[in-house]
């Protein structure tokens, strides 16, 4: 049994001067929905290059359940892969490129390759030239899932998709895991990785930040709560827990909390609160919280 | 830009540098092939307004030539001739044809390339979202390729009058090339306009193209039918007999067609949806199955089409080189003087009927390499349009990827060259010329060792320099065949001459198959495939 879906070590790729990914160590475990994010040209997709074996690393080297990353025959009979930007055959209509992939590629439940093409919505008789980003995308998503592939690669699979079918997504996400698959899914939607994964590494500027549960991420920040007063608002500025606190009215108070909130709700107790809401933060201010200063 | 730079005006000063800009980029993605053509126009003019003056040097070899010029075979392919007698007039009978059809092919390829094609390929979206309306950036890429059909013109000119050809004579050939060049663009753009899709709006030019070049074939070919040539672009230009009247009245009419043209391509462009066309495409259809099992049946399957097109053309062509085997070999024979120049070009052995096609079979490498080249660019161009990511993420190495595309390319080489062999013996058969169904086959199959060498050089250039696949890929045959030919005609160091592949091609069916020079062809082609296919598993992929 191999320990991980796949894994890096000091996997580099430069392009002339510039350095896209600077030595990732990587490690994804079997079974998960792991989420990649960065903004774009972080190396993510990069990254997914390298991995796939269609660009070659400048140093380090990748495995894929076990297998060099370079072996392709290997390694893409255990793999399906959904790039960012789908390119169709503009001649093939989607059923002849379903099929196409199919029969080259690691086998397909074609069962289940039907029952997707009916909740994504799609007209497979329509030449590849006339779909649309999203449909585009949408053939390509429903050959990677057909595969059932122990391991789903997904570039920004959603970008592209309505709400409608977003949500098919991610139910046919949460199939796969229940299924034992394994899925990598870059993005830089942090709504998309907070809704299917269950860890996140994230890439800044080609180089690995933090590798953190979706939970832990959360957790690394504070609660925003905003609280307004009958009269004037107590002093909360010696309150263990609470930081940054911001008078925003004659009567109002905003205050970042952090660790745990006994001490807060003591001190808002004792004042007469009116109202008071408890705001957790998005992963898109998690998120900024990497990104923010120096890179603005 | 800032707002105090838009409010000072700056904003509207840029407006006509937006549509030098559109020009620009119409004169970037055009100007390579259109000095390649103008080149070639200008060469090829010059060159035979020289020819003549060393072939016809006494009124009897001008009768002979004129006599020759009048069977219907040689007339169909090469138009009537009006002025044997005039060195121009010759330089235009010989090279009329084939200068406007490249020019016709050039500029309706070049012309659904820049307008359809980019926009099919969505690169018209973010230029279409600029300041320059669809209708005017259409317009301008015409222009752009209307000029240079223009310059064609101009240096078809310079050729004869440079050679020594008069100019009256020179202005009318060279204005009615110029047109049917400007009639192709501006009916590509055109059906550019009509087809959502590149190929359809290709397909549908050179299919007025082949009815054009049609009606003038059998205008001239057929007493009694002359007016047909009215109707076709090509039978105008003809009409304005450059060298024996310089006629404008037909050129004056063509020019009018032309106009007309360029307003309905420009008109029809402003009435449409980006990335549309007028006429609807199909809403979908019937998945059909066949040829999808692996990259080698997806490489057949993507092989057809284009080599149905290039059998073709290819077999019209070879027909009718059967068709005049007997009377071109026995002016040959009657006339040593022409029999001698092409011999010092490097074509000797004309006199016999097996020397003739085994010449013609040697330049059947040209296109057939050709033909090579272009699947090969075709992987190339499968690569950076993203869509081979798709097949490439599935458990198939790029050595096979490229393996089935050579066998493909290997496979459609060998049908061209058995369809030219068929098409010459056919023809040969009709006028009664004793040419075995086997020798011609084995001459046209002769030629399958350079186009070997046309797949291992795109396969170096694919996993090198990607971009310059097609060009390279042609360089052993056409470039091969014009370094013989430049190289016998001016006397160069005889191993110059032997770079060329042709130089060891053994003229079949005449003389016995010459192995080692095959083998040798054969090797290095195979050896450069499986070089390419080492560096093309080893590089990055473009996308």
């Amino acid at each position: 049994m191999v320990s991980s879906a796949f894994h890096t070590e000091s996997l580099t790729k430069r392009y002339g001067r510039m350095t896209a990914l600077d030595r990732l160590d990587l490690s994804v475990p079997p079974g998960e929905v792991f989420g990649f994010l960065g903004p774009n040209g972080a190396g993510k997709s990069t990254t997914i290059r390298l991995l796939l074996g269609l660009a070659r690393p400048t140093a380090g080297r990748a495995w894929v359940f076990g297998a060099d990353a370079a072996d392709v025959a290997v390694t893409h009979r255990r793999l399906a892969y959904v790039p960012a930007d789908v390119a169709l055959w503009p001649r093939l209509t989607g059923a002849e490129t379903l099929e196409l992939l199919a029969r080259t590629g690691p086998g397909t439940d074609l069962a289940y390759r039907a029952e997707l093409v009916e909740r994504f919505g799609l007209d497979p008789s329509k030449p590849g030239r006339t779909y649309s980003t999203g449909n585009r995308q949408k053939v390509a998503l429903i050959a990677a899932f057909a595969t059932r592939a122990p391991l789903l690669v997904l570039d920004e699979p959603s970008s592209g998709l309505d709400p409608l079918v977003e949500r098919e997504f991610r139910r046919a996400v949460g199939e796969a895991r229940d299924n034992g698959q394994t899925v990598f899914l870059s993005s830089h939607q942090l709504s998309e990785v907070e809704a299917v994964c269950d860890k996140v590494a994230i890439l800044r500027a080609g180089r690995l930040v933090d590798v953190a549960t979706v939970r832990e991420l959360r957790r690394l920040h504070r609660t925003e709560v905003t609280a307004a007063f009958a009269t004037a608002p107590p002093d909360l500025t010696r309150v263990p827990g609470v930081e940054e606190v911001e008078t925003t009215g004659a009567t109002t108070v905003r205050f970042a909390l952090t660790g745990p909130p006994g001490p807060a709700l003591r001190a808002l107790a004792d004042a007469d609160v009116l109202n008071l809401a408890v705001r957790e933060p998005s992963l898109e201010e998690i998120f900024l919280g990497y990104y923010g200063g120096r890179e603005r | 830009m800032t707002a105090a730079e838009t409010a000072t005006g700056k904003g509207w000063g840029a407006a006509p540098s937006a549509t030098w800009a559109v020009t620009g980029l119409a004169l970037r993605q055009t100007s390579r092939g259109a000095v390649v053509v103008i080149a070639l126009t200008a060469l090829m003019s010059a060159v035979t307004v020289g020819a003549y003056r060393g072939a016809v040097a006494s009124p009897s070899d001008a009768a002979a030539l004129a006599a020759l010029a009048e069977n219907p075979a040689i007339r169909t392919l090469f138009g009537e001739p009006v002025a044997l007698h005039d060195a121009g007039g010759f330089a235009v009978w010989r090279t009329g044809t084939v200068l406007s059809v490249l020019l016709a092919v050039w500029g309706l390829l070049a012309a659904t390339r820049i307008t359809r094609g980019e926009e099919d390929a969505g690169r018209w979206d973010v230029l279409l979202a600029g300041r320059v309306p669809v209708r005017s950036v259409v317009a301008h890429h015409l222009a752009t390729l209307v000029a240079w059909a223009l310059l064609a013109g101009v240096a078809a000119f310079t050729g004869l009058f440079a050679a020594g050809a008069t100019a009256g004579g020179a202005t009318a050939h060279a204005t009615g090339l110029a047109l049917c060049g400007v009639f192709f663009v501006a009916l590509g753009t055109l059906t550019s306009q009509v087809f959502a899709e590149r190929s359809s709006a290709s397909g549908a030019a050179v299919a007025v193209l082949g009815v054009g070049m049609l009606l003038k074939m059998v205008g001239d070919g057929i007493a009694g039918l002359e007016w047909l040539r009215w109707l076709s672009p090509f039978g105008m230009a003809a009409l304005a007999r450059p060298y024996d009247g310089d006629h404008m009245g037909p050129l004056a009419v063509l020019g009018a067609v032309c106009t007309l043209l360029a307003v309905a391509a420009i008109a029809a462009a402003g009435r449409r949806d980006v990335r549309g066309g007028h006429l609807p495409s199909s809403s979908g259809r019937a998945p059909r199955r066949v040829l999808l099992g692996s990259p080698q049946a997806f490489a057949v399957r993507r092989l057809l089409r284009p080599l149905a097109a290039w059998s073709a053309g290819i077999g019209v062509y070879y027909l009718l080189i059967g068709v005049l085997a007997v009377s071109m070999t026995a002016f040959l024979a009657a006339n040593p003087r022409f029999a001698e120049l092409a011999a010092q070009a490097g074509f000797g052995g004309l006199v016999t009927v097996e020397g003739y096609v085994a010449t013609l079979f040697a330049l059947l490498a040209v296109p057939v390499g050709a033909f090579a080249a272009v699947r090969l660019a075709g992987l190339a161009q499968e690569e950076t349009s993203r869509r081979l990511t798709l097949l490439l993420a599935q458990p198939v190495t790029r050595v096979r990827v490229l393996a089935a595309e050579v066998a493909a390319a290997v496979g459609g080489a060998f049908v061209l060259t058995t369809v030219a062999g068929l098409a010459t013996w056919a023809g040969a058969r009709t006028v009664g010329a004793g040419l075995g169904l086997l020798a011609a086959l084995s001459g046209a199959w002769n030629v399958l060792p350079v186009v070997f060498l046309c797949l291992g050089i795109g396969a170096l250039a694919l996993a090198w320099v990607p971009r310059a696949v097609a060009f390279a890929g042609c360089v052993p045959a056409a470039g091969g065949f014009l370094l013989k030919v430049f190289a016998d005609t001016w006397g160069w160091p005889t191993w110059i001459g032997q770079v060329s592949p042709f130089t060891h091609l053994t003229a079949l069916p005449d003389v016995p198959v010459g192995r080692d020079a095959a083998m040798v062809m054969t090797t290095i082609g195979v050896l450069a495939v499986v070089v390419g296919a080492a560096g093309y598993r080893r590089r990055d992929l473009r996308v």
